[in-house]
């Protein structure tokens, strides 16, 4: 006999968007999790933020299971979570790591709540009697709380917790007197514990800067100048807005708002030589949301020094602002005082006038940035590591994600201020790395000891006998007690209820074991649950149910404080109670068993392009036992980076990468890697794609495939833009910088070197987007010259610098160097003639007010990243889409950066947009991770609630087709059927609504439960008043 | 720029003028087959699927009744590909309804030609038997008619025709035009380029459209717009609760006629023939006990709702559904007053369009707000 083997364990450190998404990846993997937060809630900054761009919505909730979403909680991610396989523990730190990957050993220390939560009911009655008052941190102290609180106003079920520090330990204590369930306990202490691990993942965010941060000190005259996180709280219902946004000080409208950036970063001076990445994009968003939730009248200015709109779409929301008259300057605020009429005023230089001016303003916002997190240097400390320059802890030189430190890896503002999408993608990416860590040991995955085979039972054809259960441990708002006398009569009275029974609790570890017991003894064939706001514990409920012998689906558990909250009604709680339960019992009755199917999935994966990203998500799929077809139409592999690109900014060598790919690629024996070859169609579904290819050499192969992950690159930008195409003297930036490097170029006479940026970029004529990566090009270049003949005068004409993040101190360096930078608008671009076939640049220096000329030896034009002209037909071929600029259109932009709503689809790095190289290959990792589900050589169970198709009543009108939001549903033109991808389904019924016949059905919610519930719910009732 | 044929007839020659057009077209080998009204041997008129020249001498396309709508008809004959081309003379609102069925995929347009009649309204069908006892002509109508009068002493054509937007069929090839035309005259327009095509195979000489046409199509239009107003304005007056509503359609049997002449109820097998509503003694007897009465047959009212909801906005207001109710319940004018509102909603006009989306088939992230109470 062999020991049983355990299941493979991660603790994730900070339960953030990165570290939720991480957590709930190798959840979805079949690993279990434990997600640890010091704070007392989940959701990290996002916590706090209702709205994000490019949408101006929230969106959450796109990042729960797409498959296995049975496992998890499908509602409100703002609310709560929950997945079968994560633990999750609030307000708990990890104070010691031992052992090595694979086997670590930590150290957990969680804080006390002094509230039971598995006896809390999360009526909040204790809130109501508190008589201690003090200013509420997560609403930024724009709101009072009591010393007993809810943690997050929106969470569900309502966390509470006493705040001893301001919990004055009255002695009558009405809080323990009011507790209908004993939950409150003062002698609660902080505990300890060890746990064993695999894998560690941190993600334990950032920090932002308030506004006592030195270099805004000096602004924060008033309260009415706050930080951005503040002024989403100004923004939100939660915080303190009802319609009008508020200013601090004495509750008046601001109507009249002024964002000032980079506080806190940017400023060599106190030591940050760093752009915190993000604060551009959230002023922008801040500012938009103003004038929608402020009114028309909202007027809304940004001081800033560059407009840092890198990433996807990001420039066109920028446009999408300025059309929306967020008014922009470009200048650093030289003073901000606060009026006596309760006004501030700002100080200001105006470029376009070049004088001093003053503006009045009802509310300041301050943009403040990244600052050192103790958090970074106390795991450094941990983990015997050393934080680098930035305060950030050492990772690979290829992957963000991968720490200086084997078994550990980390994700999200953990590797310095991130936006959503990178920090999703690098949660992803961080799951990825520590599932092959995981697959390489000796351990299980959950489902690899569940099994997968339906449960067969008789109960569909018996008739329904429905038992019921409730909990009572509870009252309604005016303190009416459940008549449980009352309730059972009521509801025996049905035809089809077996038995009624109201046990005291549900949650609560006592209430689980009379549960149990109750059902094992149970003679009906169906049950009901009805338990106050059961949404974490539900699937407790459900599986001791399951075990008792009951089929799954038709174990159903409602929520009973609906009938709670009817304010409206007449009727007593325990008749609301009655009525809704009837609607329950009358479409529980109608419930069919259902039984789950599943899809096959092949075990090899395609891979479209061999350039550096395309070969890292091939080796990293081959890394989980899958085999690939890597293709590309090139003749040799590398791709334009890896052919062409010796060195970039950050001291990558793309050509050696790119080699040293290849070998590893020849070494490993699952990687079939097709050159010269063509992709000519595409069909199948997710887990059984069948891909045509034409090879060099002609012969057509079939590749039957799980997944495909479309990895083409980018091309050279075509210009025709300042004489390019008429002197040798005009070259790219790309060009200028090989032949640099390759000593092509004469520096003996160089005297002068003029750069333009954002060549045929950023404007609506032209692509209408940033590349991302010229900025970073032009200052690589220019610091080289500078370095190899420092006399030369390098100007480098720009819109805004896009140095983001640790790129800043590039830009630092370049003008410590003497490189001229001299920034041009749209609307007065530089001007090139061609004199004795020399450019001659001019243009205006706005800080010189003047017009200058300058004879250049060398034009440099900064000609940015254009689409792979093949993405089109890969499109076409994959039935995937393509956004307005040619670059793949992912599944969500935030939510899902590297999926298709087609499931078993990925598109990374250049691919997706513009992008640096190690945000490329980050973006490989979590595309090879998303993909190995449908990869794993075995049966994918799908959930037993997804739609389905009766072909006998289907007219074929197709209607179902472009209403699904996931693309599920297709048309199968050979067999005349309406056919259902399983795994894509998210059972949303928007097909069921649109078909109207009942031909599309989501199993378990047919019409004929949905009208039974409905009737139950309008159908004149005569409840009994008296048992 | 249309191109027009004025053709003369004699008094009582206007179907043999007709069947000469229509015997062109299967001569010059245009179309293989033409579907239109014929004169059957027992005297009724019933839509007649033609291939023989000879035949279309019993052609009678506007006589004033409509037994089915043809759109079903059009529906069967094209859903599949035939490969064989097939005119097909119809009124407006068979065509606007046809058009709603191409998008619904229960329809191809691509092998028909479309023929699209002016169109003054129809009778009930016993009504039109009746008054053809007393002599009752498709020309006595037309000359009747473009004299501004339907009415006969007892009869006058159905509510849904004397309400009707459309007198003129839209999206058709080719229209035979009878509205403004001199008397014992009509005229052939080519309408489109299949129409242009077909024109030129029969050999039509290409003229201007007849003078009075436009005026008297916008007079006629207007008179029944105004027609409509007030008609829907009367019904929502009079049914202006559910009760009311109720009431209305108390006397349904559940015949489901209605949908059965319906021509955009497209379904193969209606959702209320499914065990959905196959309800069991035992509900019947809950839903007595609960409500202390139960009327019998039940989901009559949800019947006609739910067709509402189903088909409301592509409603073309053709009045088959009147038509089939052998209770006399006016469907018409509740789903004509309904599909207004929701069509108008949503920018949207039955029949108007083969390229315009039907609502909620397309999704737009910010409509509807006042609904959805969506927010930002």
């Amino acid at each position: 006999m062999t020991e049983k083997k355990e299941i493979g364990r991660v603790l994730v450190v900070g339960a953030g968007i990165s570290g939720i998404k991480a957590a709930l990846e190798l959840a979805e993997t079949g690993y279990k999790v434990l997600l640890a937060d010091a704070s007392p809630h989940i959701g990290g900054i996002l916590a706090k933020l209702d709205h994000q761009f490019p949408t101006d919505h929230c969106g959450i909730c796109r990042m729960l299971p797409i498959v296995g979403r049975e496992y998890a909680s499908q509602f409100c991610m703002r609310k709560s979570l929950y997945h079968d396989n994560i633990e999750i523990l609030p307000f708990t730190e990890v104070t010691a790591v031992s052992g090595d990957a694979g086997k670590f050993s930590v150290e957990l220390r969680k804080k006390p709540a002094y509230i039971d939560p598995a006896k809390c009911n999360g009526m909040g009655e204790c809130i109501k009697v508190c008589p201690m008052e003090v200013e509420d941190g997560f609403n930024h102290e724009l709101t009072k709380r009591k010393a007993v609180y809810q943690m997050v106003p929106h969470n569900l079920p309502n966390m509470l917790r006493i705040d001893r520090d301001a919990c004055s330990g009255c002695t009558e204590q009405p809080c323990l007197e009011v507790c209908p369930n004993g939950a409150i306990d003062f002698t609660q202490e902080e505990q300890s514990e060890t746990r064993q691990v695999h894998a560690i993942i941190l993600a334990a965010g950032a920090k932002l800067w308030d506004e006592n941060v030195e270099d805004a000190k000096s602004y924060a005259v008033s309260p009415d100048v706050v930080t951005a996180l503040a002024f989403e709280r100004l923004i939100s219902p939660s915080g303190t807005y009802d319609g009008v946004i508020h200013r601090p000080s004495d509750g008046k409208a601001a109507k009249r708002i002024a964002w000032i950036q980079c506080m806190g970063s940017r400023n060599r001076r106190l030591g940050r030589d760093y752009c915190s990445s993000i604060c551009c994009m959230f002023a922008l968003k801040e500012a938009v949301l103003a004038k929608e939730k402020g009114g028309p009248d909202t007027e809304t200015t940004i001081f800033y020094m560059d407009m840092r709109t890198f990433g996807k779409d990001h420039y066109r929301y920028f446009e999408k602002a300025v059309a929306k008259g967020v008014r922009l300057i470009r200048c650093r605020v030289q003073q901000v005082y606060a009026d006596p009429d309760g006004s501030l005023q700002i100080r200001y230089f105006d470029p376009d006038s070049n004088e001093f001016k003053v503006e009045t303003f009802d509310l300041t916002v301050l943009s403040t940035g990244q600052a050192p997190f103790a958090e970074q240097q106390r795991f450094a400390e941990i983990l015997n590591l050393e934080v680098n320059e930035q305060k950030l802890l050492p990772t690979d030189e290829l992957s963000k994600v991968r720490l200086r430190k084997p078994g550990v890896f980390l994700c999200g503002s953990f590797m310095g201020l991130t936006e959503i999408s990178e920090a999703v993608s690098s949660g992803i990416a961080a799951a990825g790395e520590a599932s092959k860590l995981l697959a390489s040991l000796d351990v299980l995955k959950v489902n690899d000891e569940a099994e997968l085979s339906n449960k067969s039972t008789n109960a569909d054809t018996e008739a329904a006998k429905l038992e019921i259960v409730f909990s009572k441990g509870f009252t309604d708002k005016e303190g009416e007690q459940l008549d449980a006398a009352l309730l059972t009569k009521a509801l025996t009275a049905h035809h089809s209820v077996t038995k009624v029974h109201v046990l005291a609790s549900l949650h609560s570890e006592a209430g689980l074991a009379a549960f149990a017991e109750l059902v094992n003894r149970a003679e009906g064939n169906r049950l009901l649950i009805g338990a106050a706001k059961p949404f974490l514990y539900q699937t407790k409920l459900q599986k001791i149910a399951e075990q008792a012998g009951f089929h799954p689906s038709l174990v159903k558990v409602f929520d009973i404080s609906a009938a709670l909250g009817r304010k409206d009604s007449p009727d007593s709680f325990t008749a609301r109670l009655i009525q809704e339960t009837r609607a329950h019992i009358d479409r529980l009755r109608f419930t069919p068993a259902l039984q789950f199917d599943s899809l096959p999935a092949n075990q090899t994966a395609l891979v479209v392009g061999g350039g550096i990203v395309g070969m890292y998500s091939a080796l990293s799929l081959a890394e989980r036992g899958a085999a690939v077809h890597l293709i590309d139409r090139a003749e040799k592999l590398g791709g334009y980076a890896g052919n062409q690109v010796s060195a970039t900014l950050d001291g990558l060598k793309p050509i050696s990468i790119a080699q040293d790919l290849a070998h590893r690629i020849a070494d490993t024996g699952r990687i079939t890697v097709h050159l010269g070859s063509e992709i000519l169609s595409s069909g199948g579904q997710a887990g059984q794609y069948r891909t045509q290819i034409r090879e060099q050499d002609g012969r057509i192969l079939s590749l039957e495939h799980g997944a495909a992950i479309l990895a083409t690159g980018n091309q050279k930008s075509p210009t025709t833009a300042y004489h390019y195409d008429e002197s040798d003297r005009v070259m790219t930036q790309t060009e200028f910088g090989k032949a640099l490097r390759a000593d092509d170029i004469d520096l003996s006479k160089m005297k002068e070197v003029v750069m333009i940026q954002c060549v045929d970029s950023r404007d609506k004529e032209a692509r209408e987007y940033c590349s991302r990566i010229c900025c970073m090009g032009a200052l690589h270049n220019a610091l080289l010259i500078k370095e190899k003949k420092p006399e030369v005068r390098v100007f480098v004409l720009y819109r805004d610098m896009m140095s983001y993040g640790p790129y800043e101190r590039y830009y630092t360096e370049a003008r410590r160097k003497g490189v001229i930078f001299v920034s041009y608008s749209l609307d007065n671009k530089p001007q090139v003639e061609l004199k004795n076939r020399r450019p001659v640049v001019s243009f205006r220096d706005p800080i010189l007010d003047a017009e200058l000329e300058i004879t250049a030896d060398w034009l440099i034009l900064a000609t940015g990243i254009e689409k792979d002209e093949g993405n089109d037909k890969l499109a076409e071929t994959f039935g995937v889409p393509l956004n307005q600029d040619g670059f793949f259109a992912e599944a969500d932009s935030k939510w899902r950066p590297v999926e298709f709503h087609k499931s078993g689809c990925y598109a990374v790095g250049v691919a997706n947009a513009p992008m640096t190289l190690r945000e490329a290959i980050m973006q490989a990792e979590a595309a090879a991770q998303k993909a190995s589900v449908f990869l794993s050589g075995k049966e994918i169970p799908l959930a037993r609630e997804v739609s389905t198709v009766h072909d006998s009543l289907c007219i074929r009108c197709q209607q179902c087709i472009p209403v699904c939001p996931y693309n599920a549903r297709s048309f199968d033109a050979d067999s005349n059927r309406i056919v259902v991808n399983g795994a894509a389904c998210q059972a949303c019924g928007l097909c069921a609504a649109t078909c109207r016949n009942g031909a599309a059905e989501v199993r378990g919610w047919n019409d004929k439960q949905m009208l039974a519930m409905i009737d139950a719910q309008f159908m004149d009732c005569r409840i009994p008043t008296t048992a | 720029m249309s191109n027009f044929t004025t053709i003369s007839y004699k008094e009582n020659e206007l179907n043999k003028e007709l069947a000469k057009v229509f015997a062109a077209l299967l001569e010059k080998k245009t179309v293989d087959a033409v579907l239109a009204p014929c004169r059957q041997a027992n005297g009724t008129i019933m839509q007649t699927l033609i291939t023989d020249p000879a035949q279309t001498a019993a052609v009678d396309p506007f006589a004033p009744i409509a037994p089915v709508s043809s759109a079903k008809i059009a529906s069967s004959l094209t859903a599949k590909p035939s490969g064989k081309k097939i005119a097909l003379v119809m009124r407006p609102c068979e065509i606007r309804a046809l058009i709603e069925l191409v998008k619904l995929k229960q329809a191809n347009l691509d092998d028909t030609l479309l023929i699209g009649i002016d169109c003054f309204g129809r009778f009930e069908n016993q009504d039109f038997y009746s008054l053809r006892e007393q002599g009752l002509t498709a020309e006595s109508f037309i000359k009747a008619a473009q004299g501004g009068t339907t009415a006969t002493k007892d009869q006058d054509i159905i509510e849904a025709c004397a309400t009707c937007e459309h007198p003129t069929a839209a999206n058709a090839d080719i229209r035979l035009c009878l509205i403004g035309a001199d008397a014992g005259t009509f005229a052939v327009e080519a309408a489109t380029g299949k129409g242009e095509k077909a024109f030129s195979d029969m050999g039509l000489s290409s003229s201007t459209a007849p003078g009075k046409r436009a005026e008297a199509v916008k007079s006629l239009t207007a008179a029944r717009q105004e027609a409509f107003k007030q008609k829907m304005n009367e019904y929502r007056e009079k049914i202006n609760s559910f009760q009311a509503l109720e009431e209305n359609m108390a006397k349904c049997i559940n015949c489901y006629n209605c949908r059965v002449a319906c021509p955009v109820c497209y379904c193969k097998e209606c959702v209320f023939v499914t065990d959905t509503f196959r309800h069991d003694s035992e509900q019947f007897v809950g839903w007595a006990q609960q409500k202390g009465s139960l009327k019998m047959p039940t989901d009559t009212v949800f019947y006609h709702l739910t067709r509402m909801t189903h088909i409301g906005n592509f409603c073309v207001g053709c009045g088959q559904c009147t038509s089939a109710c052998p209770n006399d319940i006016n469907l018409t004018m509740a789903f004509k007053a309904a599909a207004k509102v929701s069509q108008e909603r949503f920018g949207y006009e039955a029949g108007r369009s083969v390229d315009e989306a039907q609502p909620l088939t397309v999704f737009h992230h910010d409509e509807l707000v006042e609904v959805t109470g969506q927010m930002k």
